[in-house]
Parts: structure tokens; C-alpha cells; sequence
């Protein structure tokens, strides 16, 4: 890992020294600006930050916004100039960063998801993907068959099956059910994502179902509405998130100290205040990180957030900095009512629902490309959402494991 | 303490923890306790939640915190981390799946790992108004929960059952253990100097907390 010790106090004056009085909108930083650049339109205001000492607590107050200005989402016709005469996806950089200043419109994301999510090939044609598609639903209920066809008298002389069969109904029954999709008694969406997640209980059986998983099916299943598509775009994101419901907690693990290796780069005060109440555990974010701010914002921004984090355009780990917008938006809060662990955890669990999304985006954007190469090296190889280098040895589970 | 509750009015604040396998209904015993609500449709609960409710104990007004963990195995690791400076814990069990009953034992041991010797603990067989489906008796809960020296209650978040005696009886018992302490201390209880930190055990972050003057910080 390199070292990432070059004046941290730069980094951390950066979004303080956000003029009070005068709005960044027209600070434009093209998103393949260098760290520098970027970092040195703020350097001119770091001496009347550091002037006055208040200003950083009326951060709360400000826009501190200097990502660019989000973008309406992509719509079908502009979608269309991004394919070529059969399909192909012509420039898959530029349709990434369309799609990360402003996420795709609600009808387009059934088709464009399967290219986000790596279920399609960015330079397969139409022709290809139907083909692929047509396999790839006979490879599923082959899957699912293998449940299917254990019989009652075969599942009382088989626990684990009745286990994961009794966890995955529990939790299907409570997961987005306001959402009208998932309404109602007898719902078949729901028994749907039941048939899902059984199914990938089977798919990857190491890992087996593990809560949190109806939360990042749910969204999927409500885009792509087709199971067997839905299974295997769940399948392409547990590729990179599967970590995350492991056993020894390890992809939850590196994720909050690959963040609170990013704090101390780019908020080396509030990274202080962390350490002298022992909380650079991090576990405070935990939700946060497992499902991807599924549970702080609503249905609908949580899938434009998703869309945007899975175009992995200025970073693979954009969530973390993510992270650290929101931190840092409180952090005035969290360091003047002197927070503990505690309360900082009840305090970041009551953000839910109050996280304004597109300001979030523009603060972490902007972290990000000012972070640069530092940042980067704060996050360890293999940190989820990056594709693990070796998938085989990934879920080794116990024999123990979950009882329920 | 922070000013983030400093417009509560309250002589203790407890912290109590609610633990026990996944889907036994602790978040809605939670919910019941502080908002009087139910829902069988409530969210899984990943990590940790909260919720706090004051009620009169004696003469004296005790705010309970109270976290709702998460009860899926897996997260163990992480939400054992949550049990710090507990004073009191609900183990809750599902009187219709006796195996979440079987793992009460790994989750006693667990809180015990965690937690000092002074907590109070109460097992907590819930969703006792399903009668026809009942599928761990009374009566050995009742000489499990002897046998461990914890408390004992059935309830029912869904009708209501035993939900607020379940969290007053934790409380209460808390509130003596507290008292006793202080009075060992040579202190009343009644008049510790502000801001003092009760120790009911022998770890320093095992504590309940008095509450201070309005002007502390």
C-alpha cells in the first residue's frame, strides 16, 4: 500500500474552506481534473478558513458542493446514440460517466442495469445477448430445480435446507413491503424473491443466504421484473458484494478500515475525534456498507445511488466516500455535542431517511477526485466491491455456521 | 454527556439490550415498549437500533436505551461490539420454534462473554399468543431461567402481553441493583453528586448514569 501521509491538513481544510459567501457552482472541476488542480482552488481559501475556526461549524449550513451539478437521467433516445447498428455499447467510459453524473431514467434501467451490473458485456450485440439470455434462463431453473424437487420427506432429514428455507421466508415477508410492488398478502413478487434467494442459497451454497440479501434483490427484481434475469443480475453484484455477508465479516471489515483510512486523509481532525473516543472501529457505518445505503434513503433514490456507485466510474469504491460526505456534513454536530460511540451510532442510524442524495453524490465526488492516488491507496486489493482474485477459496463457511 | 439528550428529564439512564435469534420479534417488543406499535411487516434489523423510553421507577424517572440487535449468527462478531456498557438484557425466544429456545444457552454465554456479572438479564419467550402452535413449554423455561439465575416472562408483542411488566421488571431490578450499589458505596441514592457514574460491576464501562445537572456538558 503507498503511503498516504502528504499533509492531511490540506485535505481536511478543503470542503471547510468552501467559500461562505460565495457559492461553488461555478467552481468547475472536470471529473479527469488531478488531485492537485482540483485541490488548489481550495487552497486559496484555507487561510481564511483557518482564520476562523467557527466556520467549520457552520458547515452544516452550507452547500458545500463542488462535484459537478447532477445531470437529468439518461433517457431511451440519448441511450440509443451510445449503441452502435447492433448493439454494441460503443464507448463504455462515456456512457459510465453519463450515467454516474446523473443515473439512468426509471423505464431505461431494466435494459442499461444488465451492463452496470456485469450480466451483459458492454461489447456484446443484441443478437448475443438474447442468446445468452435464453442459456442463462434454462441454467436457472435448473438451479431452482434442485430445491424444487426436495421432497418433504427428504427436508426432514435435511436442516440446513429447512434453515435457510425458514431464514430467507422470514425475511422476504418483511423487505420493502410498503413498496407497492411488494404489497399485499400473497404477494408473488415476494415469493419470487424467495424463489431467488433460494436459489443462490443453492447457487453458492458456501455462502448461502445471509441478512441483507432481500435488500439487494429487492431493487433488482423490481427493475428487471423477469426472475431468471433478476437471479443473475443478483449473481454478477454478489460477485463483488458477496464478501460482505461472509462468515469472519471480513469484506464488512476491510470496507470500514479501507473508510477510516479515508477520513484520516481527508478529514485528519474529525479522524482525531474518532480515535480519542475509540471509535475508529467504524462500526457505526456498518449498515451503511453492507447494503449499500439501502435502509437510509427511499426506494427510488436508493436505486439511483446504486446505478451511479455501480457505473464505477472515478472509483470502484465510491460508496466510502460517500461515507465520508456524509460524515463530514455532521461532522460540526458529531465533535461539538463531544458524541461517544454510543450516541455517534444512534445519531448515524437516525440519519436514515434524511440524507439529501445528490448533494451527498456531488461532496464524494469531489473527495474523491481530490483524494486522487492518496485515496485510492488508503483502500486495500480486493476491498468489495473490487472482484475478488480468487473465487474458489471466498466463502469458506464451517460446518457450524447459522444456526438460524 | 452530550447535549444530544440533554432536553430529557430523567434521574437514570439504563442501557438494555435486546438479543436472541432472528425473527423471534425482538424489534417489535422494542417498538410495542416505546411507540405502542406492531407491525409484521417490520425490516430486518442490520447491526444495531434504537430506542428509548423514560418510566417512573420509585420516586425516580429511568430512561431506558434500549438496543435492538440484529440475531442472525453471522453478525455476532459485530454486534457483540454493541453490548458495552449494558446494564440489563432481554433474551428473547420464540415459544413456537423451539430450536431459537435451544440457542438461548450459546446466546447467555455470549452476553456473559460481553458483558459484566451485575447485568440483569430476563428471558423473554415471546409470541406467546400463538397457543395452538406452542412449542416450548412454561414450565421449562421457566426451570431454565432458574437454573441461570436470570428472570423470567412469556409475552406477546402482537396483543400486547406482558410487554411493558417484561421492560419495567429489567428496569426496576436494574434501578435496586444500582441503589444497593450506592448505598454499599456509603452514598444515598438520592442525593449522589451530579454527574457521578454508578459502577454496578467491576468494569469501568459497565455503568449506569446518573443524570446531571441541566447546565453539564
Amino acid at each position: 500500500m503507498k503511503k498516504h501521509d502528504k499533509k492531511p491538513n490540506n485535505y481536511s481544510s478543503v470542503v471547510e474552506s468552501n467559500d461562505v459567501h460565495k457559492p461553488l457552482e461555478d467552481v468547475h472541476v472536470p471529473a479527469n481534473s488531478s488531485e492537485e488542480s482540483s485541490c488548489e482552488i481550495h487552497n486559496k481559501n484555507e487561510e481564511a478558513a483557518m482564520r476562523d475556526e467557527n466556520l467549520e461549524y457552520d458547515y452544516d449550513k452550507l452547500s458545500l458542493v463542488w462535484g459537478k451539478p447532477r445531470q437529468p437521467p439518461l433517457g431511451s433516445k440519448e441511450w440509443s446514440t451510445f449503441l452502435d447498428s447492433e448493439g454494441r455499447v460503443i464507448d463504455s467510459q462515456a456512457l459510465r460517466k453519463r450515467i454516474f453524473y446523473g443515473g439512468v431514467e426509471k423505464g431505461l434501467r431494466k435494459e442499461v442495469w444488465r451492463f452496470l451490473l456485469g450480466y451483459h458485456s458492454y461489447d456484446s450485440t443484441c443478437a448475443e445477448r438474447e442468446y445468452l439470455a435464453s442459456i442463462r434462463k434454462s441454467e436457472y431453473e435448473t438451479i431452482k430445480n434442485q430445491w424444487k424437487s426436495i421432497t418433504k420427506e427428504q427436508a426432514k432429514r435435511f436442516t440446513k435446507f429447512r434453515e435457510r428455507k425458514a431464514l430467507i421466508e422470514k425475511d422476504v415477508v418483511r423487505t420493502d413491503r410498503s413498496i407497492p410492488f411488494y404489497d399485499g398478502d400473497d404477494n408473488s413478487n415476494v415469493k419470487c424473491l424467495r424463489d431467488i434467494l433460494l436459489t443462490y442459497s443453492f447457487y453458492n451454497f458456501d455462502l448461502g443466504y445471509c441478512q441483507g440479501m432481500s435488500d439487494l434483490l429487492s431493487p433488482i427484481l423490481y427493475v428487471m421484473g423477469d426472475e431468471p434475469q433478476s437471479f443473475w443480475c443478483f449473481v454478477a453484484l454478489m460477485e463483488r458484494l458477496g464478501p460482505n455477508f461472509n462468515r469472519d465479516q471480513n469484506g464488512v471489515h476491510s470496507q470500514l478500515f479501507a473508510l477510516s483510512k479515508l477520513v484520516e486523509l481527508l478529514d485528519n481532525p474529525l479522524h482525531n475525534y474518532f480515535q480519542q473516543k475509540d471509535c475508529l472501529n467504524y462500526f457505526f457505518c456498518f449498515r451503511w456498507v453492507l447494503i449499500q445505503f439501502k435502509r437510509e434513503f427511499d426506494f427510488e433514490k436508493t436505486m439511483r445511488l446504486w446505478e451511479v456507485l455501480w457505473t464505477h466510474y472515478l472509483s470502484e469504491h465510491l460508496h466510502l466516500y460517500v461515507c465520508v460526505a456524509i460524515l463530514r456534513r455532521h461532522r460540526s454536530k458529531i465533535i461539538g455535542e463531544e458524541m461517544d460511540f454510543d450516541t455517534l451510532l444512534k445519531f448515524i442510524n437516525e440519519l436514515s431517511g434524511h440524507i439529501n442524495l445528490d448533494a451527498t453524490l456531488r461532496d464524494a465526488e469531489a473527495l474523491c477526485i481530490c483524494a486522487g492516488e492518496n485515496g485510492e491507496a488508503c483502500i486495500p486489493p480486493g476491498t468489495p466491491p473490487s472482484l475478488p482474485f480468487e473465487i474458489t477459496s471466498m466463502y469458506n463457511q464451517q460446518d457450524d455456521d447459522d444456526i438460524l | 454527556m452530550g447535549a444530544y439528550r440533554a432536553d430529557d428529564d430523567y434521574d437514570y439512564l439504563f442501557k438494555v439490550v435486546l438479543i436472541g435469534d432472528s425473527g423471534v420479534g425482538k424489534s417489535n417488543l422494542l417498538s410495542r415498549f416505546s411507540r405502542n406499535e406492531f407491525s409484521l411487516e417490520s425490516k430486518s434489523t442490520i447491526g444495531v437500533e434504537f430506542a428509548t423510553r423514560s418510566i417512573h421507577v420509585e420516586d425516580k424517572v429511568v430512561k431506558a436505551q434500549i438496543w435492538d440487535t440484529a440475531g442472525q449468527e453471522r453478525y455476532r462478531a459485530i454486534t457483540s461490539a454493541y453490548y458495552r456498557g449494558a446494564v440489563g438484557a432481554l433474551l428473547v425466544y420464540d415459544v413456537t420454534r423451539h430450536v431459537t429456545f435451544e440457542n438461548v444457552e450459546r446466546w447467555l454465554k455470549e452476553l456473559r462473554d460481553h458483558t459484566d456479572s451485575n447485568i440483569v438479564i430476563m428471558l423473554v419467550g415471546n409470541k406467546a399468543d400463538l397457543r395452538h402452535l406452542r412449542a416450548v413449554s412454561t414450565e421449562d423455561a421457566k426451570a431454565f431461567a432458574e437454573k441461570e439465575s436470570t428472570f423470567f416472562m412469556e409475552t406477546s408483542a402482537l396483543e400486547s402481553m406482558n410487554v411493558e411488566n417484561a421492560f419495567t421488571e429489567v428496569l426496576t431490578q436494574i434501578y435496586r441493583v444500582v441503589s444497593k450499589k450506592a448505598l454499599e458505596a456509603g452514598d444515598d441514592p438520592a442525593a449522589l453528586p451530579k454527574g457521578q457514574t454508578i459502577n454496578v460491576g467491576s468494569k469501568d464501562d459497565v455503568s449506569a448514569v446518573k443524570k446531571v445537572g441541566c447546565c453539564s456538558s
